[in-house]
């Protein structure tokens, strides 16, 4: 009991917008009608639903290290890819085995986060500086794209799987528990319920003492230092984590879709989560939560207008959030709308009485 | 107990040539309030930061409680007991008052002194500092900032502090409280070293000085011996 009330006080903690009994009270009206109104929808829109949402982990990743710890990743697409490649590869080759699925997950996940301590750790431990660290990031995932491009031909094959070069990996197996293969609405609920569950706990984490940390190190690391903390440590904890989230939106991706392609790992979609996550507010995890799923619903919109008509847009949105909400749009809305409506409210309340 | 708290030994910076620090060699017993003063770039803050671990010296010891920490990094000076505030105010502005305690506290360290919750308390009390306010730091004026970066600092529970011109841009008035803070923290055990250029502030507070005059030390003593000595006049005090 003591342990459950202490978990409620973390999730309800200051650090994040959206602290009201009323914010908690539509999260679960919203949560409980994103689980019914499938009900309502063929298998094809629930399917479309599914895709704005599991890019929601390596959007919320970034948001913790870049929003909260301060750590610009431009390159989260590497880990995102790393897991989905690693997943193609162990499924792809445990065909018919119940625990393929599970295995390859897992193993995806592990290999994005191996690769994310050995480049985090001489990254933070060699004390790089804070803005190259970007480069660095970006770097790393062109250096991906590029390997993957030239894995075309039959020696590029690992047991009976093919990496396919700029044709990327076809046939990837989805995720199945036991007999359930998780697909169409199954697979929607898998999302739906991996999103929630990752928002939540990032909640708890940005109102732990790590947490609280976090922000010490974000605003100034040496500060920071000189209050007894390990920074790097922290930080390379922090970057892992983000790598972890990026592969399960990387699984994700791969099990909805069943293929992936090195420009999955490209300097375009390397800078889609920096946009989600800064378009939304990079210090709220709910404000990159909310716009992430709405620039993925945007782009999908209006992708059947034409792909290049859809990145405009999006590219002009960020251009304009950052000139006229430097931090985010979301946050803007949530630090201004209570006060004006407040405002509001009291004048209204001046006027009757004169 | 005879070993003092922060001693250095030959300890030397230079930075492109231009040498910062040379041959200091400092003792602070156990308890002391000790100014540091001397000229503009006479070295005093490369000094606290060869001290605390920002930089790692050319030639020469930091020991702290008698343990050579020189190849530590600054964490785990901290962590023994260490704690310094920098020259520029450096808590995090843009957080509230309560983010930048509680940035603080998040640490258990097994020699925490005893006094160490009962200081941080007295130093929120008599800086009139609230530990639940959510007003951001940089909305605080300049000496309550002054002071929440000391509270941050008293908050990690030290045994010795280093405090790099705690009262620059305070008044007259601000100045003296912040002294009768700094002398009540020491008078229950905290050994403080100040680097201060306000001569006043230093009469007020200091049991001994050290004068820091281009990288070494110059001279030390108790106030009266060092307002008395001729060379440190003229070099410091006479320009004042």
């Amino acid at each position: 009991m003591g342990r459950l009330s202490h978990l409620l006080k973390l999730l309800t903690g200051p650090e994040d917008i959206g602290r009201s009994p009323l914010f908690w009270a539509a999260f679960v009206a919203v949560s409980i009608f994103l689980f019914v109104y499938p009900f309502w929808l063929t298998e094809f829109e629930v399917t479309n639903i599914a895709y704005y949402l599991l890019n929601v982990p390596i959007a919320l990743g970034l948001g913790l290290l870049w929003g909260y710890c301060g750590v610009l990743s431009f390159g989260q697409v590497a880990y995102f890819g790393i897991a989905g490649y690693v997943y193609g590869i162990v499924a792809g080759n445990m065909i018919g085995e119940a625990a393929g699925p599970i295995i390859g997950s897992l193993c995806g996940l592990a290999v994005s986060a191996l690769v994310a301590a050995i480049f985090g750790y001489f990254v933070f431990y060699g004390r790089v500086q804070s803005w190259i660290v970007p480069i660095l990031t970006l770097v790393l995932t062109l250096l991906l794209e590029t390997f993957l491009g030239q894995t075309a031909g039959y020696q590029w094959r690992i047991g009976s799987v093919q990496l396919g070069g700029y044709n990327g990996m076809t046939g990837i197996p989805a995720f199945r528990l036991g007999e359930y293969v998780v697909m169409g609405y199954r697979f929607y609920y898998y999302v739906l319920i991996t999103v929630i569950m990752t928002y939540l706990c990032l909640r708890l984490l940005v109102n732990s003492r790590h947490g609280k940390v976090m922000l010490a190190i974000r605003e100034d690391a040496i500060r920071a230092e000189l209050l007894g903390y390990d920074i790097r440590a922290r930080q390379l904890v922090v970057f892992v984590l983000a790598a972890i989230l990026a592969g399960v939106s990387g699984l994700l991706y791969v099990q909805w879709g069943n293929y992936i392609t090195p420009s999955q790992v490209g300097l375009l979609q390397a800078s889609l989560p920096v946009i989600w996550v800064a378009v939304g507010g990079r210090e709220s995890l709910l404000a990159v939560l909310l716009s992430t799923c709405a620039l993925n619903w945007l782009n999908y919109t209006l992708s059947s207008e034409g792909y290049q008509y859809a990145l405009i847009i999006t590219g002009a949105l960020l251009v304009a959030v950052m000139l006229f909400f430097p931090s985010g749009i979301v946050v803007a809305l949530a630090r201004d709308l209570p006060k004006r409506g407040l405002r509001a409210l009291l004048h209204g309340g001046e006027g009757d009485a004169g | 107990m005879n070993e003092p708290i922060l001693r250095t030994e030959r300890l030397a910076k230079r930075f492109d040539g231009v040498v910062a620090t040379n041959d200091v060699s400092i003792s602070v017993p156990r308890g002391e309030l000790r100014c540091i003063i001397g000229p503009n770039g006479a070295g005093k803050s490369t000094l606290f930061s060869l001290l605390c671990g920002i930089y790692r010296p050319d030639a020469g010891f930091v020991f702290l409680k008698g343990e050579d920490v020189t190849r530590l990094p600054a964490f785990r000076r901290v962590r023994r007991g260490l704690g310094l505030t920098f020259q520029t105010n450096r808590a995090f502005h843009r957080l509230s008052v309560r983010q930048n305690l509680s940035a603080v506290l998040q640490i258990d360290r097994a020699d925490r002194p005893a006094d160490a919750e009962r200081r941080y308390r007295f130093a929120l009390e008599r800086f009139g500092l609230d530990p639940d306010s959510e007003m951001p730091a940089k909305e605080l004026p300049h000496h309550k900032l002054q002071w929440l970066e000391i509270a941050m600092v008293l908050a990690a529970g030290p045994d010795i502090v280093l405090l790099d011109e705690p009262t620059a841009g305070m008044s007259t008035d601000e100045t003296l409280q912040t002294g009768a803070v700094l002398k009540h923290l020491n008078a229950s055990g905290l050994t403080i070293v100040v680097v201060e250029h306000d001569v006043a502030f230093v009469r007020d507070v200091a049991q001994r000085v050290t004068v820091v005059h281009q990288g070494r030390v110059f001279a030390e003593g108790t106030v009266d011996e060092i307002t008395e000595h001729a060379d440190v006049r003229r070099i410091y005090l006479g320009k004042v």
